[in-house]
């Protein structure tokens, strides 16, 4: 081999690597600092003292954080400014900012600062959601991987850190509502596909209270439309609806009849519509109420004399193909007898009844329902019939006493004449 | 001991019949009326429960309506039966009876009258009379409420109504009475007590027939003298038995009618006579 040749080779030697070398110093530049960083944060058991005394870990893991939907960002561009003087001494700058995701995330932060969980923040509770409880820190991962904090499937676990926690509900005064469990066996939450904020929103999450919340009482309606446009539609236009829209807090909405956050299918029967209950619980919630009753001038009336007809005691035995207040009245819209499109309305009534009861003459539907008998009754088939109920109570009271009194002379007797 | 028919076995078998069509009907009949009380969950848990028990309600309804009809046709086509109702028309002695049974009972009468009660004493006629009363109202309340469709046709439903606390009220009467009156006279009864087997048996004893219904006992007693003193020849010839001639030939012709009442006539004889297999 000869020198010159020799000589040749090495300089095309590093002629070849030079390229490499000087990209790899470029790479190197880049990860260099989250190398530098991750030298002492790869230790598990570095931590320091916050202002208040507790230890907080400052430990990363490499892994997740090469993993994450961030693994190609530097350290230094979310930590922007580090106010400690460990890092002031090794020449970072100190600052006054936090993480900061607004930076990036210009969007998703405008939202977030309307919503509960910042201006409880702002308010100073220590334990309101930041945009790290929700995502994570150093391991975030996009919303479409199935191991994310915000996938689908693991939003409820993500909110119940903390909604689930008794501690946590009771502090915050939450009242005593913990949604785990019950959402678990709702129909909802059986499907996996419906999690906490496809109800309550995500960034912008908003109180119960407030009127641009989704669960707003009057927003409640549109919320559940989002997935139940038809059921909404008919139920806007119902009395229910109507009233509901303007504000009425004691106007029923979606929740009222079929619960919050377990609701159930109808046909399970510890639902609250289901068939075995709409007459017990879910329209005499309201219906039987007095204050309800008396505000709105409904009287008790037709609950009570519901229970005392056929239909009412055949129910209250289980009987299903018995007619119930949905029966007459309808589901979601239900309306006044006044409106001509109301089941209830005179026009319509040969053929409500006529639906269970076929051939129901025109004379049939004339009749009163919800008759309460009483001898000072409205109309003079409520007198009659409370009459025959006074005269018949009055016949047994008498006949039966009279036999009862007989034969108790005639025992009286036989006995004594026993004894002697 | 001598024993004295009181029930055929046709009789028997309507009693039996009435009996747990009334018990059936009481049941499912108050289990509607109280579809929460704690006897009705045999009812109210079965699925369906309530529609099984309201066809069991309409079924013993017309089974006591057709057992209604079959014993008018008895009491109307044969012998035995026009005696029954004979004896059953109330008259003035069942009111003096009552009165003084009264009288009896509270030591008025001292000491007490010794009283001698047809084949059927007040007592009886009274219950007799209240279930006729009880039927022709349940029957006709009850198909009211049943074929609502064809009533409210014509009717107010206000009538509807009527009827519907009507079959109410009438249904606590009528079991009240069952449990006070009847349940008294074949089972309280301190004389009677545990219970009367006529229902069973079919016959009274002679103390009972006694205690109960003297004057009939007296005039049985005078019917068989009299048998006697007519067979008195009879009775030598046939060496003291007398076999009766049960129907001549004569008797089955005649119009359909007139057959229907021999054979009705002619059941409850065999009946009547019938000493077991």
């Amino acid at each position: 081999m000869k020198w010159r040749d020799r000589d040749m080779k090495t300089w095309m030697v590093v002629g070849g690597i030079l390229p490499l070398l000087v990209l790899g110093i470029l790479a190197e530049e880049a990860w260099s600092a989250k190398v530098a960083c991750l030298d002492c944060h790869r230790d598990e058991s570095l931590s320091k003292e916050d202002a208040r005394g507790k230890k907080v870990s400052l430990f990363v893991s490499e892994a997740g954080f090469k993993n994450s939907v961030h693994g190609k960002v530097s350290c230094s561009d979310c930590h922007t400014k580090i106010t400690d003087d460990s890092h002031a001494e090794g020449g970072k700058k100190a600052a006054e900012r936090r993480v900061d995701c607004e930076s990036c995330h210009d969007k998703a932060e405008k939202e977030y600062k309307q919503g509960l969980h910042s201006k409880m923040i702002m308010k100073g509770t220590e334990r309101a959601a930041n945009c790290f409880d929700c995502h994570g820190k150093h391991n975030i991962l996009p919303s479409k991987n199935p191991r994310s904090m915000t996938h689908v499937s693991n939003i409820d676990k993500t909110c119940n850190r903390c909604h689930a926690d008794l501690e946590f509900v009771k502090e915050h005064a939450l009242g005593a509502a913990i949604p785990k469990e019950e959402f678990k066996k709702s129909v909802h939450g059986m499907t996996g596909e419906i999690t906490c904020t496809n109800c309550h929103g995500s960034h912008n999450l908003r109180s119960l209270i407030d009127p641009k919340s989704t669960i707003f009482r009057s927003n409640i309606p549109q919320t559940c439309g989002s997935c139940h446009p038809d059921i909404t539609n008919q139920f806007t236009e119902g009395i229910h609806g109507v009233l509901a829209a303007r504000g009425r807090s004691d106007a029923p909405t979606c929740t009222t009849c079929h619960g919050f956050h377990g609701i159930k299918a109808k046909v399970d029967p510890d639902s609250p519509v289901h068939e075995r209950r709409i007459a017990m619980t879910t329209c005499p919630q309201c219906h039987a109420a007095e204050r309800i009753s008396k505000e709105y001038r409904l009287t008790t009336a037709p609950v009570k004399s519901y229970y005392d007809s056929f239909h009412g005691l055949s129910y209250q035995g289980g009987d299903t193909f018995s007619a119930n207040c949905a029966s007459c009245h309808g589901v979601h819209d239900i309306r006044p007898s006044s409106d001509p499109k109301s089941m209830i309305h005179k026009d319509n009534l040969q053929k409500t009844c006529g639906s269970c009861h076929p051939g129901a003459s025109e004379n049939f539907s004339l009749g009163k329902m919800h008759v309460l008998a009483s001898i000072t009754g409205d109309e003079i088939g409520d007198k009659i019939v409370g009459w025959v109920k006074i005269i018949y109570i009055i016949l047994i009271v008498m006949v039966i006493g009279g036999l009862t009194l007989f034969n108790f002379t005639d025992w009286l007797r036989k006995t004594v004449d026993r004894a002697h | 001991m001598k024993k004295y028919l009181r029930m055929t076995l046709n009789e028997r078998a309507q009693h039996l019949n009435l009996a747990i069509n009334f018990t059936i009907l009481v049941i499912t009949g108050f289990a509607l009326s109280f579809p929460k009380a704690f006897w009705v969950s045999p009812i109210t848990d079965v699925p369906t429960g309530m529609t099984i028990r309201g066809f069991l309600h309409r079924l013993c309804g017309v089974a006591t309506v057709f057992l209604g009809g079959y014993h008018i046709l008895y009491c109307a086509f044969t012998k035995r039966g026009r005696g029954i109702i004979k004896d059953m028309i109330p008259g003035l002695k069942d009111a003096v009876d009552l009165w003084e049974t009264l009288k009896n009972n509270l030591f008025i009468n001292r000491p007490a009258k010794t009283l001698k009660m047809p084949r059927f004493n007040f007592r009886e006629k009274l219950e007799y009379l209240g279930l006729i009363w009880g039927t022709l109202v349940m029957t006709v309340t009850g198909f009211i409420l049943w074929f609502e469709v064809e009533w409210l046709k014509y009717f107010p439903k206000w009538t509807f109504d009527v009827a519907r606390t009507i079959h109410f009220y009438e249904a606590i009467l009528a079991t009240l009475t069952i449990i006070v009156w009847h349940f008294y006279s074949v089972i309280f009864n301190p004389d009677i007590y545990p219970m009367s087997w006529a229902w069973i048996t079919g016959d009274l004893t002679e103390h009972e027939m006694e205690e109960e219904h003297g004057l009939e006992l007296e005039r049985i007693r005078a019917e068989e003298k009299g048998k006697l003193v007519e067979f008195g020849e009879a009775a030598a010839v046939g060496g003291g038995r007398v076999i009766p001639l049960l129907h001549t030939d004569e008797e089955k012709k005649g119009s359909s009618l007139r057959r229907l009442f021999t054979t009705i006539k002619d059941f409850n004889e065999t009946i009547k006579n019938w000493k077991g297999m």
